[in-house]
């Protein structure tokens, strides 16, 4: 049995030669705290985009997918000349799908463009043009007017030039004006003069990325600007999650009928995407992160626990004659073990406890930055602070067994 | 206890057959039979000890003095429990301590030997009732009553008001009898001093030598290892050491 005394006692050691010795735990510390605060924060910073990527899906629903030309990650060349090599998606797509697919609830079509938007004097570049068609598809967006009101379904056929602004818009063009002074203004982009005739609610930012830089503009109009060559994205959304993979099923066979001349047998000639295609790149980028992280403080850790031991090595020969005089007075092999454990593993406890201290802060400025929630896992600090703990047990071993084993007599002589 | 005993000595690599001397005296705080030390100088063996036998019974005053080299550095670490003998036994306080490992060895020194050495040997961060509490720190005491037991052992060596200093902060002589307190703080069989007055000048050692004095009247068994006539003198018992051997065992009062 190991007494608990002579634990306290190896513990009331231990922060004494840590106190007399500053500069040297504090360089003993370094690569502990390196290696568990790059952990944390990396954890934290991660935990946070989870959950902002989690609510950002989720209040767009996982009850959309989408039909394109193209998929959304274009992995080689290959496949950027083999989907390149494919038949637009049409409004006759959109429309098939909208007879033909019982289990779909909304569909509609968007198409995008980057533009400069102008209003009198002022500018806001790269802002996304996004003609849609129909109505619906600001209910498939998820977006709602804040102030004025959207165009009716004959004004979106008309082909005029009106428009629905993005909330951005108020900040970028209208120097911070409330969204009823740009209603009825008129808003330049690319050159063609458009009506304001409704602002939306504001959506925020997703990573940085604001998804209220936008500009909503009526499918006609849009073919008028930017002509009606290019290939649409059909949104398809439907009343629950559970209804998804018999809409999805649906519009496949849909849209394999309508692209059956295809020489590829391998190629559907088509995309059908949801976003589960976002959140595995999301997942697998995250993963990796994961990994190199845990690589990179792995490698801190252990060069720190490299560090601990040398440095426990000149402890134990610095206090050779300290271990000799305890041993004189009775102590025993584990009682010069415990202390010299117990040292260890209070300056790797304390790298850590000073680590996640460290990864926490580091967390909190990036989450500031970006924009995201900092979560504080009570978990992640637990095991930062116990794998250093355990980095000093291992480090602290041969050490301690080196000044347990000591001769006493020879320990005595020691100087 | 008489037995005869086969041994291979490492040495003259022949086979002697030994009979030991008689079996310890009970009555004896200290009983040595036969006491052999030989320590291995690379492909030479020297033989610190041979062969030494003596009694030393409770409340003695006893002096061991010897030239350096003489064997009496290594008697009292047998004595002391710090080392075993290669050969032979030896009973402390009734237990056969000669073929104890080092666990068993630590227990032994901290009920029963308290040691003063030639340096103070005081952990020098500590404070006076700190290092006077160590013993009974690995004797598993509690703190309340270590407390109490340490303020008492240094009452004891007149450093009451000394509780809180650090060695550094103290004279020689003050240092050693923090260590005297430290001897004795745990009740041991012996006090067991090492050239107790080595590093101090003669006035402060004839003050530790009284004091010596005074723990013997006290009761306590009390064994010094010097090299110096003037302070063996003080003691009731000389044991004279050379070579290995006892030369001389007389009492002087």
């Amino acid at each position: 049995m190991i007494r608990l005394a002579a634990i306290w006692e190896a513990f009331r050691v231990a922060t004494a030669s840590l106190r007399a010795n500053k500069l040297r735990t504090a360089l003993t510390l370094m690569g502990i705290i390196v290696g568990v605060s790059a952990v944390i924060a990396v954890v934290t910073i991660i935990d946070g985009l989870d959950q902002t990527v989690a609510q950002t899906f989720s209040s767009q629903g996982s009850t959309v997918f989408t039909i394109s030309k193209n998929p959304q990650i274009i992995k080689s060349r290959e496949e950027f000349v083999k989907f390149n090599r494919r038949k637009d998606v049409t409004h006759e797509d959109a429309e098939a799908i909208t007879r033909l697919c019982t289990a779909c609830w909304r569909v509609g079509i968007a198409a995008n463009a980057i533009e400069t938007v102008k209003y009198a004097n002022q500018k806001a570049e790269n802002v996304r043009i996004r003609g849609i068609d129909p109505l619906t598809m600001f209910e498939i967006d998820g977006r709602s007017v804040d102030v004025g009101r959207i165009w009716t379904e004959s004004e979106g056929a008309s082909g005029r030039e009106i428009c629905v602004i993005g909330p951005d818009m108020l900040k970028n063009l209208f120097s911070d004006a409330p969204p009823d002074k740009a209603v009825g203004q008129e808003i330049r982009i690319d050159g063609r003069p458009y009506l304001v005739l409704g602002v939306l609610e504001p959506l925020g930012s997703i990573l940085g990325f604001s998804r209220d830089n936008v500009v909503y503009i009526p499918y006609s109009t849009y073919q008028k600007a930017y002509g009606g060559r290019r290939s649409l994205v059909v949104f398809i959304q439907v009343p629950a999650p559970e209804r998804l993979e018999a809409a999805e099923d649906q519009v496949r066979t849909i849209m394999g009928n309508r692209r059956h001349t295809t020489g590829d047998a391998e190629d559907p000639g088509f995309a059908l995407e949801t976003q589960d295609v976002f959140l595995n790149l999301y997942g697998s980028a995250t993963s990796n992160i994961y990994i190199v992280t845990v690589l990179v403080s792995g490698v801190s850790l252990f060069v720190g626990a490299i560090v601990v031991m040398n440095i426990m090595l000149v402890s134990v020969t610095e206090r050779t004659k300290e271990i000799g005089i305890r041993k004189a007075v009775g102590a025993r092999r584990k009682d010069i073990l415990t202390q010299f454990l117990i040292e260890a593993v209070t300056v790797t406890a304390l790298g850590g406890v000073i680590g996640v201290g460290t990864g926490f802060g580091l967390a909190y400025v990036i989450s500031a930055l970006i924009g995201f929630p900092l979560l504080i896992s009570v978990f992640s600090a637990a095991l930062g602070v116990g794998i250093s703990s355990l980095a000093g047990i291992l480090s602290g071993m041969w050490p301690a067994w080196r000044a347990a084993r000591l001769d006493p007599i020879e320990a005595l002589r020691a100087e | 206890m008489s037995e005869a005993i086969l041994t291979i000595s490492p040495v003259e690599n022949e086979i002697k057959t030994r009979t030991a001397v008689n079996g310890h005296d009970p009555s004896m705080l200290i009983s040595m039979r036969d006491i052999w030390k030989t320590y291995q100088m690379g492909t030479e063996s020297v033989h610190a000890l041979h062969g030494v036998s003596f009694d030393i019974p409770r409340g003695e005053y006893i002096a061991i003095i010897g030239p350096s080299g003489s064997g009496k550095s290594t008697l009292m670490n047998l004595i002391g429990c710090l080392d075993t003998p290669t050969q032979g036994q030896y009973w402390l306080n009734g237990k056969n301590v000669s073929e104890m490992d080092d666990d068993e060895l630590a227990r032994i020194r901290n009920q029963e030997v308290g040691f003063v050495f030639q340096t103070f040997n005081l952990l020098a961060r500590a404070t006076a009732l700190h290092n006077v509490e160590l013993p009974l720190i690995y004797g598993g005491i509690s703190s309340a009553q270590r407390h109490e037991m340490a303020k008492q052992a240094l009452k004891a060596v007149d450093l009451a008001d000394r509780v809180t200093h650090k060695p550094n902060e103290l004279s020689g002589g003050q240092r050693q009898r923090v260590a005297i307190a430290r001897a004795l703080v745990n009740h041991p069989s012996i006090l067991l001093a090492d050239e107790p007055t080595g590093a101090l000048d003669s006035h402060t050692s004839m003050e530790i030598m009284d004091l010596f004095e005074r723990l013997h009247s006290e009761g306590n068994t009390i064994i010094v290892v010097t090299h110096e006539h003037d302070i063996a003198a003080r003691a009731h018992r000389v044991v004279s050491i050379r070579d290995g051997l006892i030369e001389k065992d007389e009492r002087i009062r």
